[in-house]
């Protein structure tokens, strides 16, 4: 376990390196909350309601987004496996006693880790300049399942897009390519644009057979006290399941490149 | 018992074949031709604990796959490979920790932070205790002089520097094998002599088994009491150094300055004329009548200066892997 700690320390030194990218990164992601803001309270300007939601809710429902996405979106691997894999630095980690999967887990740990502290302070700062009604679910079993459901899906994201970086293993030219589709995908099917009960009653309960809305629209809805608590336990044994799934995948797949990869070396 | 063993080991690549431009780019879309390439071709050996061996060959001979299989990076075509009686490419952790692979044109260590925060990584990643850590590190740094270095980001040390870091890194665990793939590629004269003779001590100190491929015959001259040559795949020769010139080279050179002009077809007649500039001249004869050509040219020719000489292991080598007569 030690190993990975300091791989998670080591990361999180890395991030500070480059100050003006850090402030600029920061900077960017203030911009997108008040963008975000923006956009709803524009929205609701002229009407009390709209999508079926609530000024309140809607605002309530973007705010969480975006509180949750900076955990479960933010990873580094998605940028670096690929190329590792293509590059042959891979063999660097190879012929050491480590798991390169936890490595890079434990590296987007540490990204994740520092995005939070920041999320933390800057909406903070966001609502007190702009006071935004926010409603959550009293309830406090809804934010304990909430929470559960989104630190999953966490993990869920990390073997989804992992399993997307792997197909490098194969196709080393296309990494970027297909990794970029998931990620529009995601982004779409996850609830992170809009959120997901907006959909025809089909297109909702056929999305609850993929992995993607246990990433955020779940957690989020959770959290704002959208379900039963019998749904949402509901939902929480499905994206445990999602994570089981999406977990042996990915170990299959690595393994089954790992074996393409020592055929043909790089 | 050899620590490391290989039999009749065989890697074979499928590499596709494109046909030149962006025709050939659309036809290769639909249908592949696909070759062998037979980077290794059927090699043995084995290395006994202790021996720095170098391994010698032209770009593509095959010694970077060798290496590769050595380390478990490729599982080979076919052969016995055994390596700490371990299979390489079973990746046991056991057998990871006991060895190391250092490439001259990849670096392990985290390019933004100080070269120091890799080995604490590396000291957690082979679970090396405390005070062993401290030792080791401590020897390291002053075997090759980096201790005012340690905390500069490695992005700003010279090639020089970071190929020291690099081999710091990859000898915090003490490795009792270590493959070495051009360690002083890029390096300037200066740096080159360094890491020989850190790689020597290295080896006499620990008693550790070193591989090293390089293109530089000082670095295997220097270094390595046997060689292991291949080309194209295959094995051509294994043995001490001094073997290569008594098994590939069945002429001496002469080196003579001469006092007057000479004849250079009178020089023809005693061997055969290398080098003629005047006044000095390289003739290659016969190993065996060698002396009997010297005695000639000091009889016959107005000699100041006579030198008889083992030809390079350079050209030995060059000729060797060109097929042509080694003279």
């Amino acid at each position: 376990m030690r190993k990975y700690f300091t791989v998670f320390s080591l990361s999180f030194q890395n991030e500070f390196t480059y100050r003006l990218n850090f402030i600029l990164w920061r900077f960017r992601n203030v911009l997108r909350i008040l963008m975000t803001l923006f956009l709803w309270t524009a929205v609701f300007s002229s009407r009390d309601a709209a999508l079926g939601y609530s000024r309140t809710q809607m605002i309530s429902y973007v705010f969480l987004v975006l509180i949750i996405q900076t955990l479960v979106l933010a990873a580094p691997s998605n940028d670096n496996v690929g190329g590792e894999i293509n590059n042959g630095d891979l063999s660097n980690y190879l012929v050491k006693p480590i798991s390169y999967l936890n490595f890079w887990l434990s590296r987007d740990w540490a990204s994740k880790f520092l995005n939070i502290i920041f999320a933390v302070i800057e909406f903070s700062l966001l609502w007190l300049v702009f006071r935004p009604q926010l409603q959550f679910s009293e309830n406090m079993v809804h934010i304990l399942l909430g929470i559960i459901v989104w630190v999953v899906g966490i993990f869920t994201y990390f073997f989804l897009t992992k399993m997307a970086v792997f197909v490098a293993f194969w196709y080393p030219e296309n990494t970027w390519g297909i990794m970029f589709i998931v990620l529009v995908f995601m982004e779409i099917l996850s609830g992170f644009i809009f959120p997901l009960d907006v959909l025809p009653t089909m297109a909702q309960s056929a999305l609850q057979f993929t992995p993607f809305p246990y990433l955020i629209y779940y957690p989020v809805a959770i959290l704002i006290g959208k379900f039963s608590i019998a749904h949402s336990l509901q939902f929480l044994l499905q994206s445990l399941i999602w994570l089981f799934i999406t977990h042996f995948l990915a170990q299959k797949l690595w393994r089954l490149g790992l074996k393409v990869y020592s055929a043909s070396g790089r | 018992m050899p620590v490391i063993d290989i039999k009749n080991l065989k890697k074979y690549y499928k590499v596709h074949q494109k046909e030149p431009g962006l025709s050939g780019s659309i036809k290769s879309l639909f249908s592949r031709k696909y070759y062998d390439v037979k980077a290794v071709d059927g090699v043995s050996f084995d290395i006994g604990e202790g021996e720095l061996v170098g391994f010698i060959g032209p770009n593509g001979a095959g010694k970077t796959t060798t290496l590769k299989v050595l380390s478990g990076l490729l599982y080979p075509t076919s052969g016995h490979v055994s390596v700490l009686g371990y299979t390489p490419w079973d990746r046991k952790p056991a057998f990871q920790k006991q060895f190391s692979l250092v490439m001259g044109q990849k670096n392990q260590l985290w390019w933004d932070l100080p070269a120091i925060e890799s080995f604490i990584l590396n000291k957690e990643i082979y679970e090396v205790p405390d005070a062993q850590y401290k030792k080791t590190l401590d020897e390291l740094v002053e075997l090759l002089d980096v201790a005012d270095i340690l905390k500069v980001q490695v992005r700003k040390l010279s090639l020089g520097q970071r190929m020291k870091m690099e081999l710091i890194a990859a000898l915090i665990h003490s490795p009792k094998i270590l493959f070495l793939d051009e360690p002083t590629i890029g390096l300037d004269v200066v740096m080159q002599k360094k890491m020989r003779d850190f790689i020597k001590e290295y080896n006499q100190r620990f008693n550790s088994t070193i591989i090293l491929t390089s293109h530089y015959m000082d670095d295997v001259k220097e270094l390595c009491q046997r060689v292991i040559i291949i080309d194209k795949g295959k094995l051509i020769f294994d043995g001490a150094l001094d073997e290569i010139v008594k098994k590939y080279a069945n002429h001496k050179l002469l080196t003579v300055v001469f006092d007057k002009k000479v004849d250079q077809d009178k020089l023809s007649e005693i061997g055969q004329v290398k080098e003629f500039n005047f006044p000095k001249a390289v003739i290659s004869v016969k190993r065996t009548a060698a002396s009997m050509a010297a005695a000639e040219l000091l009889q016959h020719f107005p000699v100041a200066d006579l030198n008889i000489e083992e030809p390079q292991i350079e050209d030995i080598i060059r000729e060797v892997f060109t097929g042509a007569d080694v003279a």
